[in-house]
């Protein structure tokens, strides 16, 4: 099973090329594959109408038990059949059909993609897994109906689809989520009835199942997207949107009701909507002129009947749904077939304008002829068989089941009067007044509706054939408990019969009085209107408007409106959680801080007052300086040196690209008083909640140990004594590549930001001229070089390591292109600052990856003892640090120096 | 200590969404640094003051009241990013300005963003532009 659907998606891969290669001949080969599976299905026909099952199992998601669980039973036998048959011969007909389209390799791939989604969807055993199937079956649905991009009304049907069966297959996975949680388990097969009706969430399940099921099936209110599917190219309509896809919906019906099915509330809801959607969609079928559409109403109604049939939940209900289904699949793909055949042949799909179509192709004729006698339900077509099964169904329902009749009758005779259209009126009678000279169309596009049509018609007159082999296990798959089947077209005079001779009846009376009948119909003006497309637009309509105001509400183009409502929710966030713990604040020690921290403190403070206040650009760049060495100063008195090097480093280097950029702008002018105080009083709240949180979160001591872990096994394992190091380039190694990943990724961004580097490095102006710093500068350089290896080379054991010696590096070798130009640095070291930098990210990798030598993790350490002294692989990957910080940090002040000297 | 923490910690983040929230795209960069620095010492704070040693462990030795490494680690880390992501948006700054003048920075994205392909008969929102 899962080799078919595997085959199926790879064909359906191969399809465009294929159709490249052999343009006449793709169809008929790709056509062999669904035929194939079709023979396949068949030759296990034997081993499952004795009962047996056919599984296959694939682990897929093993920590929530989520498996590719395939099952073969009587349902899935009886839905792949028609899935692979009619399918074989669409594609086939689709070769005939669309022969002169230019995409129809794509064509065919889509159809196969929906093929393999719908055969997953019916031997999926296992309930997310059929959920997949049934979203891929929407999104090839999608792709079909909106296979004529260029049309729009194709574009606003496939939209529409979409997003009615898109929705309902959200509130279906809801659903499906809730049963397997109550069942607890994702197996269809082994689903407790009993358990999940006693459940309390039982409504809310069957009622998000139901939406999910109504929408695929084009229940009422979701009838309307069906109609309009019948945008997409002929073979789909026959395919998708009569034959297979809309069954989805009845399929997951049948499919649970053996576990969800019995109580009154879903006998009600699905009779009660079948019901509805019955006689809406045959009312509106009748009103239709055109053939497609006609046809596309009455696949409303005969949905709405299946839906009916299987709420009835009687032995002979189940049994006619299970024929109705084969007999509709096969006579409405035969008859879609047989328009579009039509549609080929004279131009038009009006029936008004056809006629008398016999004499110039009887073999199209003739397939007509026999689908729409099954369509009517006359004998001895598997129709009738049916027919006669749905009422004894209903009828077995006592009082609400003669009500029900009452309207089945009404519903059948429409659709009665409706077949009439499509044959009696179509073909026989005076000829019409078609666009051009008919023809009976080529061989591929009679074969499948005369196929289709003859097969209702032998199965109806040899019925004991599909009793015996597919009925009978369908139908015990379907039913909660055993049921016995027998088709007979011949019961005696029933009371089924009677309401047989009633429909055909009432049904030739309405086709012979058609004129009447749609007359009346026209008087229900106001009925049409909401019943049409109209309330679909306004609600569209509606939701743009919403979604419009949403996000212009939001979207507002305003950095500052931004910035504002997320300090405020940061700060009210903050809030709600510091009042929940109650304000439980580290004991109050601002006494006993010392001298210098006070110090250190307060130059941070100050400088980010004047960053925050003064309007001059060196002041600014002054003021920003100052806050930083303050902040360095207090990361030195609360014992971090390698935190405090680094801030040192960043701050030298962040001071001459801010001095560098906002030399050439103008000063920062004071602000205007207009919104100071809201903002003030923000900026302070915000503050405000930071700190507290801050005081909060050291009330208690810190939970765990991880500390004290990184403390003891420092030495021990990673080799080095200074604990910081070691975990930036061992214990946190991954984290610590990502980061450089960033800082490279930031930095050739805002270089290229800066513009392009020209071609050659002009040895130019220096930017900053003094004979004395040109002169004193050189052994300047080499000093901070040299400084900036030793930082590396001892930073696992002492205060050091790749950042702070790749910042060193990088602030000595930012002197020298300031001094003399932006190409000096590169003569210096004979390489481009960005190859330095990949040069860097390729060491790290190169460290990391060695630890997967013999059997290791990524990143796993490998040591080599000189001696006392041990090498490894966390000192390669902080070189790698090492060369990527500094060759990223240089990399961007060459560029900016550069266009400074273009400029 | 904690208290001194906390109290520049709160004073570097209002003044720095203060910056942020300022008109002059030049001045909410600075304010992008120093909103930077007070998350980083408030991170560093949050693993806990009060340490008498540096994180160092010469021969495998652990110091009494040794700091806490791992948040040292991560604002290190942290401090870099943060010099990175600021010469982005200095060089953003610097970009912004080139192409478009000196801007308010509510009306930046005006100059900036096409409208959506789809609104572009509708009335023009952002006509400042």
């Amino acid at each position: 099973m899962l080799q078919a659907l595997l085959l199926l998606l790879l064909a359906a891969l191969l399809a465009p090329a294929l159709t490249r290669l052999l343009p006449r001949h793709a169809g008929a080969c790709l056509a062999l594959l669904p035929l194939g599976i079709f023979l396949w299905l068949l030759s296990h026909m034997g081993s499952i109408a004795d009962g047996q099952v056919l599984e296959q199992r694939v682990s897929w998601i093993a920590a929530l038990q989520i498996a590719v669980h395939l099952r073969l039973d009587g349902l899935s036998l009886l839905f792949g059949l028609l899935i692979s048959g009619i399918g074989s011969l669409i594609v086939l007909y689709a070769a005939g059909y669309l022969e002169q389209h230019r995409q129809l390799g794509r064509f065919y791939a889509y159809l196969l993609l929906f093929m393999l989604a719908m055969l997953g969807l019916v031997l999926a055993d296992d309930l997310i897994l059929l959920f997949v199937f049934w979203e891929l079956t929407s999104v090839a649905s999608f792709l079909l109906i909106g296979f004529q991009h260029d049309k729009p009304e194709a574009r606003r049907a496939a939209l529409q689809a979409l997003l009615i069966t898109g929705g309902g297959g959200l509130a279906l996975l809801a659903g499906l989520l809730l049963l397997g949680g109550v069942a607890q388990t994702w197996q269809i097969s082994s689903l407790d009835a009993a358990q999940v009706q006693g459940h309390a969430l039982f409504p809310a399940i069957m009622l998000l199942v139901l939406l999910g099921c109504f929408s695929k099936s084009a229940q009422l209110p979701f009838h309307l997207w069906l109609p309009n599917a019948m945008n997409a190219p002929t073979p789909v309509s026959a395919f998708l949107h009569s034959a297979t896809m809309v069954k989805a919906g009845v399929f997951l019906l049948a499919r649970l009701n053996p576990s969800l099915g019995g109580s009154l509330g879903w006998s009600s809801l699905l009779i009660a909507f079948g019901a509805a959607t019955a006689l809406l969609g045959a009312l509106l079928a009748i009103r239709q002129t055109d053939l497609k559409r006609l046809l596309a109403y009455t696949t409303v109604a005969v949905l709405g009947q299946l839906t009916m049939l299987i709420g009835s939940n009687t032995p002979y209900g189940l049994q006619a749904f299970v024929l109705y289904l084969v007999a509709h699949s096969l006579y409405k793909a035969a008859l879609f077939m047989a328009v579009g055949a039509i549609d080929h042949a004279t131009g038009t799909r009006e029936y008004p304008r056809l006629g008398g179509l016999w004499r110039f192709m009887p073999l199209t004729g003739c397939a007509v002829a026999l689908a729409a006698f099954s369509n009517a339900g006359l004998p001895p077509f598997f129709g009738f068989i049916a027919k006669e099964f749905k009422y004894s169904g209903l009828l077995e329902l006592g009082l609400v089941g003669g009500l029900i009749t009452t309207v089945m009758i009404l519903t059948n005779a429409l659709l009665f009067a409706a077949a009439g259209l499509v044959f009696v009126k179509s073909f026989l009678g005076p000829p019409g007044a078609y666009p051009r000279q008919p023809h009976e169309v080529s061989l591929p596009l009679w074969l499948g509706p005369l196929l289709l049509a003859l097969g209702g018609f032998l199965l109806g007159a040899w019925n004991s054939w599909p009793e015996t082999w597919l009925v009978n296990t369908a139908v015990q798959n379907i039913a909660s408990g055993p049921v016995d089947v027998s088709l007979y077209l011949w019961g005696g005079f029933t009371p089924a019969l009677l309401a047989s001779l009633l429909t055909i009846s009432l049904g030739l009376a309405f086709y012979l009085r058609r004129d009447l009948l749609l007359k009346l119909l026209g008087r229900l003006q106001w009925f049409w209107q909401f019943s049409g497309d109209l309330l679909w637009d306004r609600l569209l309509k509606r939701v743009f408007a919403v979604a419009a105001l949403t996000a212009s509400a939001f979207q507002h183009g305003s950095l500052r409106q931004h910035l504002a409502l997320l300090a405020l929710c940061i700060s009210l966030l903050l809030g709600i959680g510091i009042t929940w713990l109650g304000w439980p604040l580290a004991p109050f020690d601002l006494h006993q801080a010392s001298l210098p921290a006070l110090l250190a403190a307060s130059l941070s403070l100050l400088g980010a007052l004047g960053a925050a206040w003064l309007p001059g650009r060196l002041s600014l760049v002054a003021a920003l300086g100052l806050s930083g060495l303050g902040l360095t100063l207090l990361f030195f008195l609360m014992q971090a040196p390698d935190v405090a090097m680094t801030m040192l480093m960043v701050e030298s280097l962040g001071v001459v690209l801010l001095a560098l950029i906002y030399r050439r702008m103008p000063r920062v002018a004071p602000q205007g008083r207009g919104l100071a105080w809201p903002r003030a009083l923000l900026a302070g709240l915000f503050g405000l909640s930071i700190g507290l949180a801050l005081l909060v979160s050291s009330a208690a001591p810190l939970p765990g140990d991880l500390a004290q872990w990184y403390l003891a096994n420092s030495y021990g394992q990673g080799h080095g004594a200074n604990v910081v190091n070691v975990i930036l380039v061992d214990f946190r190694a991954f984290d610590t590549l990502g980061e450089i990943v960033v800082v490279a990724l930031a930095m050739l961004a805002a270089a290229s930001l800066l513009g392009r580097t020209p071609a050659k490095l002009g040895t130019g102006d220096p930017v900053f001229a003094s004979s004395l710093l040109l002169e004193g500068l050189k052994p300047l350089v080499w000093l901070l070089l040299g400084a900036s290896l030793l930082l590396l080379w001892r930073g696992h054991n002492l205060p050091g390591g790749g950042f702070i010696g790749g910042l060193t590096a990088a602030a000595g070798c930012v002197l020298l292109v300031l001094m003399h130009g932006p190409a000096s640095a590169e003569r210096l070291l004979r390489l481009r600052p960005r190859t330095l930098m990949g040069i860097g990210l390729a060491v790290a990798l190169l460290a990391a990856s060695l630890g997967l030598l013999g059997g290791g993790a990524f990143f796993q350490a490998h040591w080599l003892w000189l001696g006392e002294l041990p090498l490894g692989t966390p000192l390669l990957f902080d070189l790698g640090v090492y060369l990527c910080v500094f060759g990223a940090s240089l990399h961007l002040f060459q560029r900016l120096t550069a266009e400074e000297h273009a400029a | 200590m904690i208290w001194l923490t906390a109290l520049t910690v709160a004073g570097l983040a209002a003044l720095g969404l203060w910056m942020l929230l300022d008109r002059n795209l030049k001045r909410v960069v600075l304010g992008i640094a120093v909103l930077g620095n007070a998350i980083n010492l408030a991170v560093f704070a949050a693993g806990r003051l009060g340490a008498e040693q540096a994180a160092f462990t010469p021969a495998g030795q652990v110091p009494l009241a040794a700091a806490n490494p791992l948040p040292q680690a991560l604002v290190l880390t942290a401090i870099v990013i943060g010099f990175a992501l600021f010469a982005f948006a200095l060089a953003l700054l610097k970009r912004s300005r080139d192409l478009h003048g000196d801007r308010e920075t509510d009306h930046v994205s005006a100059v900036t963003e096409e409208p959506a392909p789809d609104l572009r008969q509708g009335p023009d929102r952002e006509g400042q532009a």
